[in-house]
C-alpha cells in the first residue's frame, strides 16, 4: 500500500501568460494521516500549488511526490490515490447528484452495483440525500460543495486536496464541512491538505499550517507554535493620527530595542513574552514623550495577529508598507 | 482502479448523451430547421425538375441531401458545445483529475455528437419517405446516406471540439460552426452544377467540399449505384476528417497537457 504522503521541493511556477511567478521556491512535506493547512491571501499561490501537486498543471521546476508517486512521470498513479476539490466546484448541472456520484465511481472503476452503493453512501454522508434526485443545477451553494465534497471522496483517497472548500459559505454550511473534514482525518486516517483564507479555519483544523505570501512560504508550524513565534502577548495600541504613531514607534525604538512590533497605520502593535510587566513600561515611556495612545490593550495573539505581522513583514521587505 | 479504454469512452459517451438529452434546446431547433429546409424548398422549389438538366429526378431526392447536411453541422456543433459547457461549470477540470483516459474525456462528447446527428438524420429521411421519397438504390443506399452524413458531421466535429479546446469559449466554438453554414449554399445547393449560372458560385462549387458529399448522396439516391460518384463524398470526408480530428487532437492535447 502507498502512503498518503506529500513531498514538495522547490517548487516555482511561472505562468507565461502575464509573465508571474506565482510559486517561489516552495518546500513542505505532509506525513501520512496529518492535517496540512496553506494559509494565505487571495493570490498568494495556493490554487496554484494545489492545481500542480494534483497534476493539473506542470510546475517550472522542482520536485514533487503524491502518494510517493511522481506527479511528472506518473499523474495517472497519483490520480487514483488522491481526491481534489478544486476552488471552482466541478459539476455537471444537467445530471442529478446522485447520477453525478455515480459517474464519478464508474470512471474509478467501480461496477454499476459497487457504484450504487458507494453513491448512497456518500450522499447520506454529506446530507443529499433527499435531495439526491434533483438536477444538481439548481443545487444551493452549500449543496454543490457539499456534493463537490462527496465526488472526491468515491475512491476513499488516501490524501485530499481542498482548495478553499468553504469560502463564500454561510456559517452552517462551513461547520459541516469542518465536521466531515475532521472525521476523515481523525477516523479514516485520510492526509488532508487544505487551503484557507480564513485563520480560524487553519487554527480549527490543522496539525501543521504554512503561511504563504505572495509565492512564497513565510512561515510554518503547528498553531501554537506560530503563536509562540511572536511571543506571548501582544500590546495593541491605537493613536489619534499617524504622527502619533509614528513618534511613539521612535521612542519604543530608541528606548526599548529590539522590541518586536508593527505598526499599520494608526496601530501599533508590540509583541512582548510578559504583556502585563511590560504594560507599566511602556506607558511610563509614552508619558515621558507626552503621548497618550486611544485604547491600549494585552491580547494573547491569535492567529490573525500571526497572519498579519507576518504578512506586514514579508511587505516590509518587498518595501510594500513602510515601517517608521 | 481504473478502467481501460473502453470503457471510459462508453461511460462518458453515455453520460454526454444524457447531458445532451436533457438540454432538448440543444438540438431541437437544428432538427427543426432542417426538416423545414425539406418542407419548404420541396414545395416551392419542386417545379425546377422539370427542367431538362434534372433528367426527370424527383426534387425530393435531390433536395434531401441540404437537409441532412445542415442537420449534421448542427449537430457536429453540439460535440464542441459539450466540451465548453464542462470546461466552463469546472467538470473538465473535475474528468482531469480522475485516472480515465484523456482520449475518453475529449471523445465522449463527440460520440454523444455523432449519435445525435446520426438520430436526426434517421428522422429527415423518414420526414422524407412520408413526403413519398423514393431511393434508387433502396435500402442499402439509405445506409450510405446514413453514414455519409455521420462521417461529414465527424469532421466538423472534429472541428468544433478543436475549437472547443483551444478558445474555452462557447461563443467562440458557436461562431467557428456558424461561420461553415454558408458552404451549404455555395454549393449545388438548389440546382445541379450544370444549371449554376454566375461563374464566381460555380467556382466556389468546385471547391467547396459540400458539393462532393451532396454528389455522393444525390448518386445513391437518385443515379443508383455509380463508384465514381459516391466515392468522391468519401474522399472528401476523409480528407476534412484527417485535417479537423489532426486539429482537435492536437488542440486537446493543449488542453489537457499541463502547460
Ligand atoms: N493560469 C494563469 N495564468 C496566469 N497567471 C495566473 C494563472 N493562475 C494564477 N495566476 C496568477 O498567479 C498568482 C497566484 O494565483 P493563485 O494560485 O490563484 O492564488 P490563490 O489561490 O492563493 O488566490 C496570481 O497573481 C494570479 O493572478
Ligand atoms: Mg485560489
Amino acid at each position: 500500500m502507498v502512503k498518503g504522503t506529500i513531498y514538495v521541493e522547490h517548487l516555482s511556477k511561472i505562468f507565461k501568460k502575464g509573465n508571474v511567478q506565482a510559486v517561489k521556491d516552495v518546500s513542505f512535506a505532509v506525513e501520512e494521516g496529518e492535517f496540512f493547512a496553506f494559509l494565505g491571501p487571495n493570490g498568494a499561490g495556493k490554487s496554484t500549488t494545489v492545481q500542480i501537486v494534483t497534476t493539473l498543471i506542470s510546475p517550472s521546476a522542482g520536485k514533487v511526490y503524491v502518494a510517493e508517486q511522481d506527479v511528472l512521470t506518473n499523474p495517472k498513479g497519483v490520480r487514483e490515490h488522491i481526491g481534489v476539490a478544486l476552488q471552482e466546484t466541478g459539476i455537471d448541472p444537467s445530471l442529478t447528484g446522485r447520477e453525478m456520484l455515480h459517474l464519478q465511481c464508474r470512471i474509478f472503476g467501480f461496477t454499476n452495483k459497487q457504484a450504487k452503493l458507494r453513491t448512497s453512501e456518500l450522499l447520506e454522508v454529506v446530507q443529499l440525500r433527499e435531495a439526491a434526485d434533483r438536477i444538481c443545477g439548481n443545487y444551493s451553494g452549500g449543496m454543490r460543495r457539499r456534493l463537490d465534497l462527496a465526488l472526491t471522496l468515491v475512491n476513499k483517497p488516501k490524501i485530499l486536496f481542498l482548495d478553499e472548500p468553504t469560502t463564500g459559505l454561510d456559517p452552517s454550511n462551513r461547520k459541516s464541512i469542518w465536521n466531515y473534514l475532521h472525521r476523515l482525518n481523525k477516523e479514516e486516517g485520510t492526509t488532508i491538505f487544505l487551503t484557507t483564507q480564513y485563520l480560524e479555519e487553519a487554527d480549527t483544523l490543522a496539525d501543521r499550517i504554512s503561511i504563504i505570501d505572495d509565492g512564497e512560504i513565510v512561515a510554518t508550524g503547528t498553531p501554537q507554535e506560530l503563536k509562540a513565534q511572536i511571543g506571548n502577548d501582544i500590546i495593541a495600541m491605537n493613536f489619534e493620527n499617524e504622527g502619533e504613531a509614528e513618534k511613539a514607534e521612535a521612542a519604543i525604538t530608541q528606548n526599548m530595542p529590539g522590541t518586536d512590533f508593527v505598526k499599520r497605520s494608526t496601530e501599533l502593535n508590540l509583541y512582548v513574552q510578559n504583556g502585563t510587566k511590560r504594560l507599566m513600561e511602556i506607558v511610563r515611556l509614552l508619558d515621558q514623550e507626552n503621548l497618550a495612545p486611544q485604547t491600549i490593550n494585552v491580547n494573547t495573539p491569535t492567529l490573525d495577529d500571526i497572519f498579519l505581522k507576518i504578512t506586514a513583514e514579508s511587505e516590509q521587505k518587498r518595501g510594500g508598507v513602510e515601517h517608521g | 482502479m481504473g478502467n481501460g479504454l473502453v470503457k471510459d469512452i462508453w461511460v462518458l459517451s453515455k453520460r454526454s448523451v444524457l447531458t445532451t438529452l436533457r438540454s432538448p434546446f440543444s438540438f431541437i431547433p437544428n432538427l427543426l430547421i432542417s426538416t423545414f429546409f425539406l418542407l419548404v424548398y420541396d414545395s416551392g422549389l419542386s417545379g425546377i425538375s422539370q427542367l431538362p438538366a434534372f433528367d426527370g429526378a424527383n426534387y425530393l431526392a435531390f433536395i434531401l441531401p441540404v437537409s441532412v447536411v445542415s442537420a449534421a453541422i448542427g449537430g457536429a456543433g453540439g460535440a464542441g458545445q459539450g466540451i465548453v459547457k464542462d470546461i466552463e461549470n469546472g467538470f473538465f477540470s473535475r474528468l482531469l483529475l480522475t485516472p480515465a483516459s484523456r482520449l475518453s474525456i475529449v471523445l465522449g462528447p463527440i460520440i454523444a455528437g455523432m449519435l445525435q446527428l446520426f438520430v436526426q438524420t434517421i428522422l429527415i429521411l423518414i420526414v422524407a419517405f412520408l413526403m413519398g421519397l423514393e431511393v434508387a438504390t433502396g435500402f442499402l443506399g439509405v445506409l450510405v446516406v446514413l453514414l455519409l452524413a455521420v462521417g461529414w458531421g465527424l469532421a466538423f466535429a472534429g472541428y468544433s471540439a478543436g475549437i472547443a479546446l483551444k478558445t474555452k469559449n462557447a461563443q467562440a466554438a458557436q461562431a467557428g460552426t456558424l461561420i461553415f453554414f454558408p458552404l451549404i449554399f455555395l454549393s449545388t445547393t438548389f440546382v445541379p452544377y450544370e444549371l449554376i449560372e454566375s461563374s464566381w458560385l460555380k467556382v466556389a462549387a468546385t471547391i467547396n467540399p459540400t458539393t462532393y458529399i451532396f454528389e455522393s448522396m444525390r448518386t445513391v439516391l437518385i443515379d443508383g449505384w455509380k463508384f465514381w460518384g459516391i466515392a468522391k463524398g468519401i474522399i472528401a470526408i476523409m480528407i476534412a476528417c484527417a485535417i479537423t480530428i489532426t486539429f482537435a487532437a492536437l488542440s486537446a492535447k493543449k488542453a489537457v497537457s499541463r502547460g
